[in-house]
């Protein structure tokens, strides 16, 4: 704890980040303080931790519940019950001829040269597909009505089968929505009580498989994210909380719950979204608006690239499949998901992956995981092989003793000798060497990440500040700079809790999308604006069920664009609030600058142009940066710790100092704090930020 | 660690090759990620029919991105012609093409694109992409006819050529190749797309050779090719030594002639491997004739499959596999034998290799998949705009029953990372609708554990007259189960015009009318062990899931249902004693 909230009467604003292992509570009042608050999560009621850290809270901060005005959450509910297949018993009805569509997916294997992998079950199993004799055609003509007497007999089997959720996608209903309206119409009437998801008003773009799995798991997750949504409501009403509760949609903007219940699978991707905010805009207030954020926790690490301070959005995603299966181009396996999300990099590599030598003695790291439980070998519960962390622990780069609030001690020796048995007698080198070996393999591991967000999208990350949080983030992140050629790494204020703070910097915001055909000129703006105004309306319907004014809205149109004929699209936001015209020629010079940038070469003179969707995102204002002003670091730290930067360089006496009051320090320098350990290797230097935020610099060497 | 090898002497430490070698592998997948994204043609975009590979100054593959697993053995034939051809005369700013498949390539869809790299003057790598095209020229839209019997109907073909000379564009190879082909657009367009890919993987050595030294690059390129090598060596070293021999056929050669014989007989012998395919019949008048480089890939491929580890993508690989090929074979045809559907041969060696490992490794081996992607592609010319255009879609897959589990109904052959058209896409932009595409009910092999379900699909043509091809198999020849476990089901073309249903052959081109509609059923996967032994009630949610029909059930694997789909325990033990007694 930080700093008490001592004034009782002071408007509250309250995020909860609720991930696998932890907890992270976040209290801001009116005058910018803040104190957080972690806690092991309760899975699978994740509500009871919230609850558990909320009444911890109000006794010993004084805090008065009914002072509380929001309370922001990001939650990883969704996504968990469709990894452990714990949704709701689900039903889909699809055009006849295409029940297997689900379970075809792209018919991609994700994993090369494995004869034993098994492909994830289907969310909606083979006999819960339902096909219905109706058919629209390409161009919208109507080439087969519905029978209604197979809508009578399906209706039958749903309550037969007790069905608890529906999901609805015919061919064609993107653009030609007539069908599925009937059937939903129909449902709605002959089996009132179930929800009913329809393609059309989930995601209205083309690919019938990804609408299909877009719908199926917006169907498959509704009860699930629905009754937690609810106990969590009834959970703070009871606490007298009565403000109201807003979700982190995927997509990095916040909504209501009642949004998030009808349509959960804009909010899948809840927890990282934050982070990449945060990141953003704790950047943004130093004056840094070309960032490469890395959050590095016990398993994972997730990177994601800001550009002129713009969040990156990403067209799909997947559910549901192992991390370390897979790649950009084959998938992972689970279900495809065209929700709009920020695009994030994952590989398989935190504090808790495990160092191991292969045959010939090849050293590698991950992908297993020690996890939380039993954990590194340092932490002595159980865990025997060697991780990152204990790696990092050897090196001398993480305190021996205990760690945060004190649950876990940490034991050096325990992490020298592991490293010493498994690694380094084998390959006959020294434990430190083999120490840092493990460290650096891992950072190559993270670098896969960071590379596929920046140089293979035509980025130099040279030109790229990382901003690093999360427990380990902040030990890796001078390493990996020094890895990329980036000279500026920003550790931001509270690293371990940063996306709990995240949420509240949020706005409010909802996006919507329509596929399309139309060439990028003059002709295009009748049906674009078309477009534009039928996603316009509803969209201010649902901002006015959040009380938000209209003119506080910002309305943004993007578009995916592709010359004509090529088979992937780029996607181009214009800042640009005026004539739509005006609009689309601005986008097109920024498609074919992008097209150059990231391929290459542009298309020759007078190739066309295509919009193949275009997208509508209103947001409000959040409250930015001043939810991160004012930190204070609790105790003044001082001491040393012996360090091993380079092997061959020896062992080093490095201060441990605390982050307030540096200016140009040079490195080496240790930071302990609460929640994390930030590494400032030598050739470095730190200074601290009005913010709170340490900037490390490695200055040029003349 | 159980068997560290004393042969393998790194000259650089195991984390430095660690770290460099993941950069190297992130570079090729940097190139592969921006081949995709930029290639105009859905054989690239959705098929995945590309690979890009990394490999050092000798021309020896260093890295390769995740991109379809029989272009493997690729790379090393082809820079080796490569050499014979230029000698000293590779210089910077020179780029290589070739898809000649008698000159080291592999068929004429597959153009190579080769940069060399150079720190100064010294040549220290090379970036190579390779990708399928939709079309270049010859006698059928798309080129490839199962019916071609000459290369010269194949298409155009291409001898090493230097396409930029010392940084220079010629030009005139650009406008003979536009002059040739039907859908000159594309096929420039992914031609560039392959020239922006070895550019960035230039520029990804360029950034691992500052950050640790052009002399420590060349020793890890070096020692990631022994590390690969010792990893293969080690593996097969504690395999059995032994021989195995298994052989099998294509329905048609490629004319709708006679079925065409592959054998290979594997020997272990220590920590090698040789595979001879002596036995195999000769070239065929049809234009599926492979090459070696082919044969060395399906041989890798394997290999690398039923190893438990994870082998790095680097000439280590190959070298302590020996391949023998008759030439004059199907695997290895004269002047001017045609080779445009050579894939569908590529499978089946696949087949053929696993079939022979699986009297070496059983446990690690699984029955035979689906037999390859079927190739279903309609061209003619659209009605408004008279653009010819061609639609080329790949059919895939659907697995073989493991030893321990069930196969994977409906996923692409471990052969390939081909992708299907979205439905959807395919409507927008050809005169076709698709009628229907899914699983197919009693297809799947039946076995301890159950055969993959073939998938299936159906197209109409909406406009004017096209020409169809088709390439497909095992109608004949079905897909082999293992350990007496039962084979998948044969493949069906069934073309259906206004006078009534007719059987096309398995390998066909015939021309197609508005209104016909062509469906075709590919092979379902093989099943693994007795039938009769599979647990009573993975047949029952097999039943439940109609994946098999009650009288299959009964029929295929003993079991009895009752009415409300649950085992009936006593009459399937009885059945099942009376089937086996």
């Amino acid at each position: 704890m930080e700093r008490s909230l001592n004034n009782p009467t002071s408007e509250i604003r309250i995020a909860a980040d609720v991930g696998g292992t932890f907890t992270d509570l976040v209290f801001l009042d009116e005058n910018g303080r803040l104190t957080t608050r972690k806690v092991p999560s309760t899975p699978p009621d994740f509500d009871r931790a919230i609850a558990e850290a909320l009444d911890a809270s109000f006794q010993t901060e004084g805090i008065e519940p009914t002072s509380v005005s929001t309370v922001c959450h990001g939650t990883t509910v969704a996504t968990n019950a469709v990894l452990e297949r714990r949704g709701a018993r689900t039903a889909l009805i699809t055009t006849r001829g295409f029940r297997d569509v689900l379970e075809l997916r792209r018919i991609r294997a994700p994993q090369l040269y494995d004869l034993f992998f098994d492909k994830s079950a289907p969310i909606i199993p083979r006999n819960l597909r339902f096909e219905i004799s109706e058919r629209m055609g390409a161009d919208g003509e109507e080439l087969k009505p519905i029978d209604e007497s197979e809508l009578d007999q399906i209706a039958q089997t749903l309550d037969k089968e007790g069905i608890e959720s529906v999901a609805v996608c015919l061919i064609h209903a993107y653009a030609f929505p007539d069908h599925e309206k009937q059937i939903g119409d129909f449902l709605h009437e002959h089996c009132p009580g179930i929800p009913v998801s329809l393609s059309h008003v989930v995601l209205r773009q083309r690919r019938e498989y990804e609408r299909t799995a877009t719908t199926a798991v917006n169907a498959y997750v509704r009860p699930v994210m629905r009754g937690y949504l609810d106990r969590l409501r009834t959970s703070l009403t009871t606490r007298r909380v009565h403000a109201p509760l807003s979700i982190m949609q995927s997509a990095g903007g916040l909504t209501t719950a009642d949004d998030a219940a009808a349509r959960p699978v804009f909010a899948l991707e809840s927890g990282p979204a934050a982070g990449v905010l945060a990141a953003a805009t704790i950047g943004s207030a130093s004056e840094l608006v070309n960032l490469l954020s890395l959050d590095m926790g016990g398993t994972t690490a997730k990177a994601a690239l800001i550009e002129g301070g713009k969040i990156p959005y990403s067209a799909e995603y997947e559910v549901g499949a192992t991390l370390s299966a897979g790649n950009r181009l084959t998938g992972g396996g689970g279900e495809v998901v065209l929700a709009p999300s920020i695009d994030i990099a994952e590989v398989g590599a935190g504090g808790g992956s495990i160092a191991w030598l292969d045959i010939v003695g090849g050293l590698r790291v991950g992908p297993q995981s020690a996890g939380a439980l039993p954990g590194p070998a340092c932490y002595g519960r159980g865990g025997s092989e060697p991780t990152v962390t204990d790696a990092n622990v050897a090196l001398g780069y993480v305190k021996s003793g205990p760690l945060g609030g004190g649950d876990i001690v940490i034991d050096a020796d325990t992490a020298y000798s592991s490293i010493k048995e498994n690694i380094a007698e084998p390959l006959n080198i020294e434990p430190v060497a083999a120490a840092h070996g493990i460290h650096h393999i891992a950072n190559a591991q993270m670098l896969r990440a960071l590379r596929e967000v920046s140089v293979h999208r035509g980025r130099d990350p040279r030109d790229f500040t990382i901003v690093a949080f999360g427990g380990s983030g902040p030990i890796h992140a001078a390493h990996l700079a020094d890895e990329l050629g980036s000279n500026q790494v920003l550790i931001p204020p509270r690293p371990g809790v940063f996306s709990a703070v995240g949420l509240l910097a949020s706005g409010i915001e909802h996006h919507d999308v329509r596929s399309c055909q139309i060439v990028a000129n003059s002709e295009a703006i009748e049906p674009l604006q078309m477009l534009l105004d039928e996603m316009t309306s509803p969209m201010l319907n649902q901002f006015a069920t959040e009380s938000i004014e209209p003119n506080t809205i910002s309305f943004q149109p993007v578009f995916d664009m592709r010359y004509t004929g090529e088979p992937s699209d780029i996607r181009i936001e214009v800042d640009h609030q005026g004539k739509l015209a005006k609009t689309v020629d601005l986008a097109r010079a920024m498609f074919e600058e992008e097209h150059h940038r990231l391929y290459g070469y542009a298309g020759e003179s007078g190739s066309e142009v295509e919009i193949v969707a275009i997208r509508l995102i209103g947001r409000t204002e959040g409250g930015g940066v001043n939810c991160f002003s004012e930190y204070q670091a609790k105790d003044t730290l001082s001491g040393s710790r012996t360090v091993t930067f380079e092997p061959t360089d020896g062992a080093i006496e490095v201060p441990v100092v605390s982050r307030t009051g540096l200016h140009e320090t040079p490195g080496p320098l240790l930071i302990d704090e609460y929640d994390a350990t930030i590494v400032v290797p030598p050739d470095w230097v730190a200074t601290t930020d009005p913010l709170g935020s340490l900037i490390l610099n490695k200055p040029m060497i003349p | 660690m159980t068997n560290t090898r004393t042969d393998f002497h790194p000259s650089i430490d195991p984390i430095t090759r660690e770290i460099i070698g993941a950069a190297l592998a992130s570079a090729a997948e940097e190139m592969a990620v921006g081949l995709h994204r930029t290639a105009r043609s859905t054989i690239v975009r959705d098929a995945l029919d590309f690979s890009t590979s990394l490999c050092n100054g000798n021309g020896e593959q260093i890295a390769q991105g995740t991109t379809i697993p029989l272009h493997l053995g690729a790379v090393p034939y082809a820079l080796e012609t490569m050499f014979t051809k230029y000698g000293d005369d590779i210089c910077p700013g020179d780029v290589f093409i070739l898809n000649d498949p008698f000159q080291g390539g592999m068929h004429i869809p597959d153009i190579f694109v080769v940069k060399p790299i150079f720190d100064g003057d010294q040549r220290v790598a090379f970036a190579v992409a390779t990708a399928h095209h939709l079309d270049l020229g010859g006698r059928v839209p798309g080129s490839s006819a199962c019916d071609n019997t000459e290369i010269f109907q194949d298409g155009l073909r291409i001898p090493w050529l230097k396409l930029y000379d010392k940084g220079k564009l010629r030009q005139p190879i650009l406008d003979i190749i536009r002059a040739n082909v039907r859908v000159p657009d594309m096929t420039i367009g992914d031609l560039r797309a392959q020239l922006a890919a070895c550019h960035t993987g230039e520029q990804a050595i360029f950034r691992i050779i500052e950050r640790y030294g052009t002399e420590t690059f060349i020793n890890c390129a070096r020692d990631l090719i022994d590390y690969t090598e010792a990893l293969m060596r080690a593996e097969i070293a504690e395999w059995p030594d032994g021989e195995s021999t298994f052989v099998d056929y294509m329905d048609s050669d490629g004319c709708d002639g006679p079925p065409v014989r592959i054998q290979c007989k594997i020997s272990v012998e220590g920590d090698s491997l040789t595979a001879d395919f002596e036995g195999t019949d000769p070239q065929v008048p049809g234009a599926i004739n492979s090459t070696i480089s082919y044969t060395a890939s399906a041989v890798a491929l394997c290999t690398r499959a039923v190893m438990k580890m994870d082998i790095p993508n680097t000439a280590g690989m190959f070298r302590p596999l020996k391949v023998i090929v008759p030439h004059g074979s199907v695997l290895d045809p004269k002047m001017p034998g045609a080779s445009s559907m050579r894939g569908v041969t590529g499978f089946r060696k696949v087949d053929v290799i696993m079939g022979a490992l699986a009297g070496i490794v059983p446990e690690r081996v699984l029955a035979a998949c689906e037999g390859g992607n079927s190739l279903v592609i309609i061209g003619g010319m659209r009605k408004g705009s008279h653009q010819p255009y061609v639609y080329y879609e790949l059919v895939s897959g659907t697995w073989g029953a493991r030893p321990d589990r069930d196969a994977n109904d409906g996923l692409c052959n471990p052969g390939n990372v081909a992708g299907n058209i979205p439905i959807e896409e395919a409507e927008c932009n050809y005169p076709i609708r698709i009628e229907r595409y899914g699983l197919r009910k009693d297809t799947g092999g039946a076995g301890r554990y159950r055969g993959g379900m073939a998938v299936d699909r159906e197209w109409t043509l909406l406009e004017g007259d096209a020409q169809l091809t088709i390439r497909s198999d095992r109608r004949d020849h079905l897909p082999y189960g293992l350990a007496g476990g039962k084979p998948g089901s044969g493949s069906m073309n069934i073309l259906r015009r206004a006078d009534g249903e007719v059987e096309l052959p398995v390998m066909v081109s015939t021309p197609m009318a508005a209104g016909e509609t062509i469906y075709h059923q590919q092979p379902g996967g093989g099943g693994f062990g007795d039938p009769l032994t599979r647990a009573p009630n993975a047949v029952a949610i097999d039943v439940r899931a109609d994946r098999v029909s009650v009288q299959a059930a009964r029929d295929e694997y003993g079991v009895l249902l009752d009415e409300d789909g649950q085992v009936d325990i006593k009459g399937t033990e009885a059945l099942r004693n009376e089937r086996s007694g």
